[in-house]
C-alpha cells in the first residue's frame, strides 16, 4: 500500500516536472519564422486578403475562382465600396447580397453571419510577410488583442472561420482553423518572431513582380 | 412562416432556404420583383426588408421571418407615387424596364439614408443596379431629381 502511493507520488512528479520543463524550454526562433511563414500563407491568401483592404474601402477580387492567374487581381465588380464604416451602409451595404450563409448556386454570393470588410488598420492588401507580421503583434492594429486574444479570435470569430468554409468553387484558405489556432499559439510561444521587414517586402516584391516604388 | 409584405400578413408555406424573390413571385403573385441573374449580380430584384434594399433572389425566406417586405407595388401608388416613382416618369428613365422596379427601390433606399447625394455616391449606390439598356445617365439625373423632391426643394 505505502509502496504503491510512493510510487503515485513519483509518478505525480515526473509528469509536473516535464510540464514544467515543456513550458520552460526554449522554442528555437527559426522554428517560430517557419511558423510565422504557414500563418503569412494563411493570411495572404485571397480568402482573407481580398477583404483586409486599404483606406480606398474597396474590396478585391483575387484568386483562381475569380479566372485570375497568381499575382492577378481587380476590384469587386460593380463598383462595390465598403465604406469608412466598412459595412457598405452608406453606399451599399454589404449584406445587400451577402446573406448569412453562403449561397449554394454556383457564382452566389458568399455569406456569414457578419458581412464587412475588416477595419482599415488590419490592412493585409499587398503586404508583405514581415509588415503583416508586425502589424498583427501590434494592439494598435491588431484590434486590440494580445496575443492569445488573437488566437481566441481565429478560433471563435464566424466571418474568420467563413476563410475555410467559402462555398461552392471556391478554394478555402490554407491549412484549418484548428492548425491555425495552433500556429498562432506556438508562433507566440516561440516570441513571435517576425521576418526582417524590409528583406521580406523585397521578396515579396519580387515574388509578385510588383513595381518596386509607385511612380 | 409569417411574412408581412407591403403592411399586408402572410403566411407561407415554404421551405426556409427558399429564396424570397421566389416567395414573392411564385407563392404571393406579387411580379414587380424581377428575375434577372439569380445571383445577386444585377440588382432586378431589388426590395426593401425593414427598409434596406437587398436583393430577394439571394435572401433565404427564413431570414426574413418577422420581417417588413415592400416591394415596387408598395412604395407608393398610381394615386400617391413615391417622389422616386415621380422623378422616374418626369425624366422617362425607362426604356425596356425591366430592371427599373430594382433600380427605383435602390434608389429610394439610397436616399432615405443619403437625402443629398453627389454623383460619386449615386454612382456608389447604384452600380450594382445593372441596366442593359444602358438608362444610366437618365437614373442618375432621376436620383437628382429625386433628392429634391424629397427635400421639398
Ligand atoms: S436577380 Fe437578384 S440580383 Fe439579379
Ligand atoms: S430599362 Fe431595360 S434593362 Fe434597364
Amino acid at each position: 500500500m505505502m509502496l504503491t502511493r510512493f510510487l503515485i507520488l513519483i509518478a505525480f512528479t515526473l509528469s509536473a516536472t516535464s510540464a514544467i520543463a515543456q513550458e520552460d524550454a526554449p522554442i528555437d526562433p527559426q522554428e517560430g519564422l517557419a511558423t510565422w511563414a504557414k500563418i503569412f500563407e494563411i493570411v495572404s491568401h485571397p480568402r482573407c486578403a481580398n477583404c483586409h483592404v486599404p483606406e480606398d474601402n474597396r474590396p478585391r477580387w483575387s484568386g483562381a475562382h475569380y479566372g485570375l492567374e497568381e499575382g492577378e487581381w481587380r476590384y469587386h465588380g460593380m463598383n462595390v465600396n465598403g465604406g469608412e464604416d466598412r459595412f457598405g451602409t452608406m453606399t451599399l451595404a454589404c449584406n445587400a447580397c451577402h446573406q448569412q450563409e453562403n449561397s449554394d448556386v454556383p457564382h452566389g454570393p458568399p455569406g456569414a453571419h457578419v458581412w464587412m470588410l475588416a477595419p482599415v488598420e488590419m490592412v493585409w492588401w499587398q503586404k508583405s510577410s514581415g509588415e503583416i507580421c508586425e502589424q498583427i503583434k501590434d494592439p494598435e492594429r491588431n484590434g486590440g488583442r494580445n496575443l492569445e486574444e488573437v488566437a481566441e479570435h481565429i478560433d471563435h470569430d464566424h466571418l474568420v472561420h467563413w476563410g475555410w468554409d467559402p462555398g461552392p468553387g471556391r478554394e478555402p484558405a490554407p491549412y484549418s482553423r484548428k492548425e491555425a489556432v495552433e500556429f498562432f499559439r506556438s508562433w507566440a510561444a516561440a516570441g513571435a518572431p517576425c521576418p526582417d521587414v524590409a528583406e521580406a517586402t523585397q521578396d515579396y516584391l519580387e515574388d509578385q513582380a510588383l513595381p518596386e516604388t509607385a511612380e | 412562416m409569417q411574412l408581412t409584405v407591403n403592411g399586408q400578413n402572410y403566411n407561407v408555406d415554404v421551405e426556409d432556404d427558399m429564396p424570397l424573390l421566389w416567395v414573392l413571385r411564385d407563392e404571393l403573385g406579387i411580379t414587380g420583383p424581377k428575375y434577372g441573374c439569380g445571383i445577386a449580380m444585377c440588382g432586378a430584384c431589388t426590395v426593401h426588408i425593414d427598409g434596406q434594399a437587398m436583393r430577394s433572389c439571394s435572401v433565404p425566406a427564413g431570414q426574413v421571418d418577422g420581417s417588413e417586405v415592400t416591394t415596387i407595388e408598395g412604395l407608393g401608388s398610381p394615386e400617391a407615387l413615391h417622389a422616386v416613382q415621380a422623378a422616374w416618369i418626369e425624366e422617362q428613365v425607362a426604356q425596356c424596364g425591366y430592371c427599373q422596379s430594382g433600380q427605383i427601390m435602390a434608389a429610394a433606399a439610397f436616399l432615405s439614408i443619403n437625402p443629398e447625394p453627389t454623383d460619386s455616391d449615386i454612382d456608389q449606390a447604384m452600380s450594382a443596379n445593372l441596366c442593359r439598356c444602358g438608362t444610366y445617365p437618365r437614373i442618375r439625373a432621376a436620383v437628382k431629381n429625386a433628392a429634391a423632391k424629397l427635400q421639398g426643394v
